[in-house]
């Protein structure tokens, strides 16, 4: 026999996320400092933990977005349940500093950098790999392909 | 019947009266890099997977195992998304 609606209590577990934005070139550091103070927010009023944050600096865009030819790229590693995620994307999907958006759920979070980066935008500098030498670098230079 | 190494790519096979030469299986490129490293974030792995127009290289001439040429098409479409990569390179 089915139980009740009443008595069923859906239950979701923490799970680990991984989000990447982009937000728009004529923003200066402190508002893009503000933009993920304010997505943080979502998370820790929903119980959720931010594991890890990466600026990747004010990159070129591979093609044109919305008129933008250049973007401040942020990732921010979560622990969460689902419900606050599907907020989070919706939140950014109506912001209009945010050009792109994208969220994935990952096995596990990588401690390594791979894009020179720093934790918040403030603390950028231009120019300077921030990040630790990648132990892979070196293998992938011996790859070769001949077609 | 004998086998002899005559280069590096090729095996040359004598039999009685005559002598073959048959391509060997050349192996996976990727067999050092572990799966979760091929992510949309390694631009420098991806790079080299991509023709000069910008397309993915099938497996049948880079010889990735099917694993990882999966993972590899996927982290592509990704940095493609997210404007890290393009999708077409035009020539000037």
């Amino acid at each position: 026999m089915p139980r009740p609606f009443h008595f069923k209590i859906k239950i979701f577990s923490m799970a680990l996320y991984e989000t990447v934005f982009i937000a728009r070139q004529d923003l200066s550091a402190d508002d893009v400092d503000a933009l993920t103070g304010k997505f943080t927010k979502i998370i820790t009023d929903g119980k959720g933990k931010i594991v890890s944050r990466e600026y990747w600096g004010l990159r070129n865009l591979a093609f044109k977005v919305k008129k933008n030819s250049r973007g401040h790229y942020v990732l921010l590693n979560i622990k969460c349940e689902y419900p606050v995620v599907a907020e989070l994307n919706r939140v950014m999907s109506y912001n209009e500093d945010i050009i792109r958006s994208a969220i994935f759920n990952v096995e596990s979070h990588r401690d390594e950098s791979s894009l020179f980066a720093s934790q918040t935008a403030k603390d950028y500098k231009p120019g300077k790999s921030q990040a630790k030498p990648n132990s892979i670098d070196s293998l992938i230079d011996q790859i070769q392909i001949d077609i | 019947m004998s086998i002899k190494k005559a280069d590096e790519g090729y095996v040359k096979v004598s039999l009685v009266n005559q002598s073959v030469f048959i391509r060997k299986k050349k192996s996976c490129p990727l067999r050092s890099i572990p799966l979760p490293e091929i992510t949309y974030k390694n631009l420098k792995l991806l790079n080299k997977f991509l023709s000069e127009r910008g397309k993915i290289l099938p497996s049948r001439i880079t010889n990735v195992v099917p694993k990882k040429q999966k993972a590899l098409a996927n982290a592509i479409k990704i940095a493609r998304q997210l404007a890290l990569i393009s999708p077409i390179k035009k020539e000037f």
